[in-house]
């Protein structure tokens, strides 16, 4: 078997710290790790021992709906790390062997780990049809960690990891881009408000620190926009940090001691400009990340952490804003409304900026995953990204004609224009829901 | 052997039972949880965090909201199996006279203890047969069944089976005798188990299957509970609230240590 995605290369693994462990080591190294993840975990050995495999939670994975992958059942991609969990480290496995479900290691294990660990996108949908609250997504997050420290990881997580440690953004933007993009955005709401808006990079002494996604400096601006308009407005000493251009922190993704270096930054920046309050921007791991899991692998957090949509919806009230007629709907994005308690700010906002605010089926807590999540835009996994996507397609052609989708996330926010195109479903603009913010508020000469 | 099955292993398998579940449910409370895993919306105080995972346990809510066929059998066979424990507990004691504490006549009471508890065995056998063939019917659940799985359903429907066989034919059993018999195995004064065969294949089953729960997935109804509280774990706060000494130790298990060791 042959995983659907590039595989990093040995010395680009090696040159983020993880260097490819040799083939006759694998298995002991897979066993003493997932030990280490059991002793300190409880969630994974507590979600590898209570599966009754009663498989409610097929019709509810975006992912079997999709590619119709048996593997792609959350049970059965559990299973893979189950049946290794029962083998090596349970009495009953050792003893009874495959009657009790339980399986050697061997030379497809790991082949089929990466294949399969990485289409789940870790979306949590199973957890919330689960009877016991089994949440596959742990079982996929212990497993990618594993693989990244064999140095097994995609050449897409491994190309992240290394531009994160080298410029603090994902794509690799040096510092005088970056001051580049922000006197262009500037120059636009210039150009559109007559005001001087400000976007302040690494000012020194601002209460606020805000992290946007690298993405809204070049192909989601009106993000970016719709966010400055706000500070400008509410009139608050803020700035970006260009040590940690980016909200998303794909360590969580593939590898938990880089989800930690990247919190570190996190609180290494708001010290540096001494900010009390640090807001996200619209990145969807990125807010799970920073929320429930800095405390965690950090230690104590001397500041303020909330999303921009929770301090927009907390001053909803003040903004000038005026209803553009559209007819919009919402895409929850998975970690806002199942891991991160987002889910009524976005539809206050929306309602604010627009005439009309029609709900997808399912949606809030219930929502299917745009098929993108956990950092699986590869290019070369398009043809099963689309697969991935043909529930949120299903969902969004249900509604008939629509001028706007939001989907505050910038992983959405690139898949989901592709998962659109490849379904037939044109006619109809998608971004953000500050970029809806941005365009309703009345400022200056509008 | 009978002696062996009538008054030694009724008591290692209660032990075992009582052993393995604490020593398994303790395996999981050992280990720290370093990251909240709340799945929201969650509810925030105590009480209705306390409501909903009581609510999972007692109403399948997560089921009923996914898939209405498998909520309802799973949940009949559930409360059937409840009912059958609570009159096994209940019933034996007073032998079915015990609705004449709310007024019935020993007729009445008599007659009211075998209709439930005969409908409920019924339930129970219906359904475990239900989700036996449902296991064998659905493709992705057939292949990610192990015999293990099939195993744990036999086991059960054969006790089922053979506690209903009594109860259906009770003519033939000396329910007499085998009260005596369990009161002494309470009272810790065993005396030989009676010489009814249905009777002492179902008691052996039953011993059989306390021994299997610590070591299978039917240790799910304790594991439910430990997930669920991980679910509905509150969010964390910040600014991170300034810690007292008896704080210290939580902050020190919330370390992420997993990952680090090399």
């Amino acid at each position: 078997m042959k995983p659907p995605m590039h595989i990093a290369k040995e010395k680009d693994t090696a040159a983020i710290g993880f260097p490819l462990v040799p083939e006759n080591d694998q298995q002991a190294v897979t066993l003493s790790k997932m030990k280490d993840l059991q002793s300190s975990m409880r969630s994974l050995m507590v979600m590898l021992d209570n599966c009754t495999k009663c498989g409610n939670c097929a019709k509810q994975c975006h992912s079997y709906l999709g590619t119709e992958d048996y593997f792609n059942f959350p049970a059965a991609r559990a299973e893979l790390m189950r049946r290794i969990y029962k083998r090596y480290f349970t009495w009953v496995g050792r003893t009874f062997g495959r009657f009790a479900g339980a399986e050697d290691f061997d030379d497809e294990t790991l082949n089929k780990w990466l294949t399969y660990f990485y289409q789940c996108n870790e979306c949590r949908r199973c957890a919330q049809f689960c009877p016991f609250g089994i949440d596959t997504a742990e079982v996929t997050i212990a497993a990618r960690h594993i693989l990244s420290e064999l140095g097994l990881m995609p050449k897409f997580m491994q190309g992240i990891a290394a531009n994160m440690e080298k410029t603090g953004n994902n794509m690799g933007i040096p510092i005088p881009a970056i001051l580049d993009c922000a006197e262009f955005m500037e120059d636009e709401m210039l150009e559109e408000t007559g005001l001087s808006i400000k976007i302040p990079i690494d000012k020194p002494n601002s209460d606020i620190l805000y992290i946007p996604s690298s993405a809204d400096f070049f192909t989601n601006i009106d993000t970016m926009i719709g966010a400055a308009k706000l500070f400008h407005y509410l009139g608050v000493n803020w700035t970006i940090s260009s040590n940690i251009l980016e909200a998303a922190n794909f360590g969580l993704l593939f590898n938990l001691n880089v989800m930690r270096e990247h919190n570190e930054r996190l609180k290494t920046a708001a010290g540096a400009v001494g900010a009390k309050l640090v807001i996200q921007g619209e990145c969807g791991h990125g807010w799970r990340a920073a929320k429930m899991y800095t405390e965690g692998s950090n230690g104590p957090v001397d500041f303020e952490i909330i999303h921009i949509l929770e301090y927009c919806a907390q001053h909803l009230e003040k903004l000038p804003l005026k209803k553009l007629p559209m007819r919009v709907t919402l895409h929850d994005p998975c970690n806002y409304a199942r891991a991160g308690e987002i889910i009524e700010q976005p539809r206050a906002i929306i309602r604010a900026c627009v005439t009309e605010f029609v709900e997808m089926t399912p949606n809030r807590e219930n929502n299917f995953c745009c098929g993108g999540g956990s950092g699986i835009l590869m290019d070369e996994m398009m043809e099963i990204r689309m697969k991935l996507g043909k529930k949120k397609a299903e969902q969004v052609s249900a509604l008939g004609k629509l001028d706007y989708l939001a989907m505050p996330c910038s992983i959405c926010k690139a898949q989901i224009p592709a998962v659109m195109k490849h379904y037939g479903i044109d006619n109809l603009s998608m971004g953000g829901v500050m970029d809806l913010v941005g365009k309703a508020m009345i400022l200056g000469k509008n | 052997m009978l002696f062996f099955i009538g008054q030694v292993f009724p008591y290692l398998a209660v032990g075992v039972f009582i052993v393995g579940m604490i020593w398994r449910v303790g395996k999981w409370l050992r280990v720290p949880v370093p990251f909240q895993l709340t799945l929201s919306p969650a509810p925030v105080t105590i009480s209705s965090r306390f409501g909903k995972v009581c609510g999972e346990l007692l109403l399948f809510p997560s089921l009923w909201c996914g898939d209405r066929g498998l909520w309802l059998w799973a949940w009949l066979m559930h409360v059937s199996l409840a009912m059958v424990i609570g009159g096994h507990i209940v019933g034996i004691s007073s032998i079915g006279l015990q609705f004449m504490d709310i007024g019935f006549t020993a007729g009445q009471s008599l007659a009211l203890s075998a209709l439930m508890g005969t409908s409920s065995g019924v339930v129970m056998l219906v359904a475990l047969i239900i989700l036996l063939y449902r296991r064998t019917a659905v493709p992705e659940i057939k292949r990610l069944s192990d015999p293990a799985d099939y195993f744990d359903l036999l086991l059960i429907l054969a006790i089922v089976v053979s506690g209903l066989h009594m109860r259906m034919t009770s003519l033939n059993v000396d329910l007499m005798a085998i009260r005596a018999y369990l009161g002494g195995i309470i009272s810790f004064h065993p005396i030989p188990i009676p010489k009814e065969w249905i009777f002492v294949s179902h008691f052996f089953l039953v011993n059989v299957l306390l021994i299997y729960i610590p070591f299978s997935k039917l240790v799910h109804f304790a594991g439910s509970i430990v997930n669920q509280s991980m679910l509905v774990a509150p969010a964390p706060v910040y600014p991170s609230p300034i810690k007292t000494n008896s704080a210290n130790v939580s902050a020190k298990v919330r370390l992420w240590e997993g990952g680090n060791s090399q």
